[in-house]
């Protein structure tokens, strides 16, 4: 929750997982998020965006993000994590002005695609 | 297929597209705005070359294919950063067409076929190709020399087209990418590319490595605005004075905001800082000074567009109303919100609180039925004693309404993952039916009363296990009688396995460790379901 003069602000966890859905597919290297679970497939319903993304907050409104994502073979997945990390953290941040507390990418699959 | 000259032509062209890269490393730092705006897309490209550079000094290869392995190898290896890891799989397709050509040497059409497999490839692995990047600018290099490959010209010549097509891609990634348009640059990673690509002409031509454009060409001021900043207004403003002292101008402004830059002299000095205030800024600046050539920008302005866009993404909450809603008869409070939590994502959704022993009437499911904000309804009963109750709601609604007849919580949540509020009740229903029957549900419960099952006498208060309806297991231990029933679920090839935890649940790690043992192949899921009787409602799919 933000607060400003004129009353408070809320950005709920499935905005923030939309914006880190978006993100999260413009990445280079990122061919697929990972499903988690009939839970996880369910809550992902709307186009599939928001599937492999856990969001949590704190009490301070930190917001810890937890991507699944599935990583195209070949590529250094090192590199490619920390570019999405870094991507975003930075979306996120700029866009909701919570404070982005950690980005855990976890490559849960390396497809070969084409 | 011997190396011939290969290895000592590779290393001359590496060697000068790294000279070339290096030389412009830090214009291209300077114009890196995307995806990031964090000033090292010319050093990780750089990085990136040099490390391939080391692989072919290094390589013992001694096939054309070997040392196209090596290649695409020393790329992955040292990639670095964004632009590294596209490079990295530019270089990669390139290496698997080259490694396969036949031809003595490396001439036009097989660079046109290399610049196809690299494009090709590179565009393989992202899911949005975003276009005024790298990636525009190794097809569009890819295209031109399949052009010029057909007429034979020679490779030097073919090079020196595709450094011409190469610039005038890059020239135009602002025309295709908004964010650079606002920052008033070029892609810092075309831009890299292109350097490469002239430094690779240049070595096989054997001409001298042409100017790089100077390091200090004019950028836009906007592309210091693209800064990562939570701040509002990018200000900056010239102070003229006498012994006007930097260093504590400097302390006063730090509390302001970020991206605080303070230079100059004692005669003069030139600030910069992002602020949500740049009225406190300036009167800093008057305290010191006289105050000239202010500019003030409204940094959230230039990225609003882009914004919007992402923004856009967000479900819009006052959605028109749906063309279809669903209502569930759900018991346990985990259940009911793993229900209530799609209404966000997929469309009306209500739930009515039953099950087993509490079965909701025809009126209660009417009047959820008529309280959806939707045209049409689909009724998941997830309960066999509810199944009437619902088919009755259904035939009174005010509204078109399908019944699917989900007899579990767990049957309900698989019809579930096929429903779209953006569909007819009909087309839902079938595609819900569809879901449902490539899961396989169960149940753990405790025997209310003595029963006879399969010969097996089972009394009162022990435990009871069903699978798809029917009695599979009975007895005083919980781990055997939930073993079996998975055993039955599993019967068939499954992948996962979801367990929705009852409001009194007995242990699950023994269970758990005996299916993660028996079935190293499958994903099991445990969540809250909360409801009551059923300590383990299950289901396999």
């Amino acid at each position: 929750m933000l607060s400003s003069p004129l009353g408070r602000i809320t950005i709920s966890s499935d905005a923030i997982a939309h914006i880190v859905g978006e993100t999260a597919r413009e990445c280079y290297g990122i061919v697929g998020m990972a499903a988690r679970g009939p839970v996880g497939k369910l809550l992902a319903k709307r186009e599939r965006l928001t599937q492999g993304i856990e969001i949590t907050r704190d009490d301070g409104d930190g917001v810890t993000i937890d991507l699944h994502v599935v990583v195209e073979y070949g590529l250094n997945l090192a590199e490619v994590a920390s570019t999405v990390r870094n991507r975003v953290s930075y979306e996120v941040g700029r866009l909701t002005g919570l404070p982005v507390r950690a980005v855990e990418v976890h490559i849960d699959d390396v497809r070969r695609t084409g | 297929m011997t190396l011939n000259g290969d290895l000592a032509a590779l290393q001359k062209v590496v060697a000068a597209g790294l000279a070339a890269l290096e030389a412009s490393r830090r214009r291209i730092d300077d114009l890196n705005v995307y995806p990031v705006p964090d000033g090292d897309t010319g050093t990780n490209l750089t990085m990136t070359v040099r490390a391939l550079a080391e692989a072919v000094e290094e390589t013992s290869a001694a096939s054309r294919r070997s040392l196209a392995r090596d290649v695409a190898r020393g790329a992955l290896m040292g990639a670095r950063g964004n632009s590294g890891v596209i490079l990295s799989q530019i270089v990669r397709g390139a290496a698997d067409v080259l490694g396969e050509a036949t031809a003595p040497a490396i001439e036009a059409a097989e660079t046109a076929r290399a610049l196809r497999g690299a494009a090709d490839a590179a565009y393989r692995a992202v899911r949005r190709p975003v276009e005024g990047t790298m990636l525009s600018v190794i097809r569009e290099l890819a295209e031109e020399a399949e052009a010029r490959a057909a007429s034979r010209p020679p490779l030097g010549e073919l090079l020196v087209e595709l450094v011409r097509r190469g610039e005038a891609a890059v020239a135009r990634t602002p025309e295709q990418l908004q964010v650079l348009r606002d920052a008033g640059v070029v892609d810092a990673g075309g831009a890299g590319l292109l350097e490469l690509v002239r430094g690779v002409a240049a070595g096989v031509t054997g001409e001298p490595l042409p100017e790089a454009p100077p390091a200090d060409e004019h950028l836009a001021v906007d592309a210091i605005h693209q800064e990562l900043s939570r701040y509002r207004y990018c200000t900056v403003f010239v102070i003229e004075g006498e012994g006007l002292d930097g260093d504590a101008l400097e302390a006063k402004l730090d509390g302001l905001g970020d991206s605080l830059l303070v230079v100059g002299d004692d005669r003069a000095l030139k600030v910069h800082v992002h602020t949500d205030d740049p009225g406190a800024a300036l009167s800093l600046g008057t305290l010191a000074g006289t105050i000239d050539r202010i500019e003030i920008a409204n940094m959230h302005e230039q990225t609003h567009r882009r914004e919007e866009r992402l923004l856009a993404a967000v479900p819009d909450t006052a959605a028109a109303r749906a063309a279809t809603g669903v209502v569930a008869v759900v018991a346990g409070d985990g259940n009911r919100s793993l229900f209530e939590r799609l209404a966000a994502n997929i469309g009306p959704v209500r739930v009515v609180e039953g099950g087993q022993t509490m079965n909701p009437s025809t009126a209660d499911l009417l009047a959820a039925v008529q309280a959806l904000d939707a045209e049409e309804a689909v009724i998941l009963p997830n309960n066999s004693n509810v199944l009437l109750a619902a088919e009755h709601a259904a035939a009174n609604a005010d509204r078109p309404v399908e019944v699917v007849a989900a007899d579990s919580i767990p049957g309900g949540l698989a019809a579930m993952v096929a429903f779209d509020g953006a569909r007819s009740a009909a087309e839902n229903a079938a595609e819900m039916r569809e879901a449902m029957r490539g899961v396989v549900t169960g149940e753990v419960t405790t025997a209310s009363r003595d029963v006879q099952l399969n010969g097996l006498a089972i009394r009162a208060g022990e435990w009871l296990g069903l699978a798809e309806g029917q009695p599979v297991a009975g007895g005083g231990s919980f781990d055997e009688v939930a073993t079996a029933v998975i055993e039955r679920l599993l019967a068939e090839p499954r992948e996962l396995l979801t367990l929705l935890v009852g409001d009194d649940p007995p242990p699950l790690d023994a269970l758990l460790e005996r299916v993660a043992a028996a079935h190293p192949e499958i994903d099991v899921d445990v969540q809250h379901g909360g409801q009551p009787h059923y300590q383990l409602l299950l289901s396999a799919e």
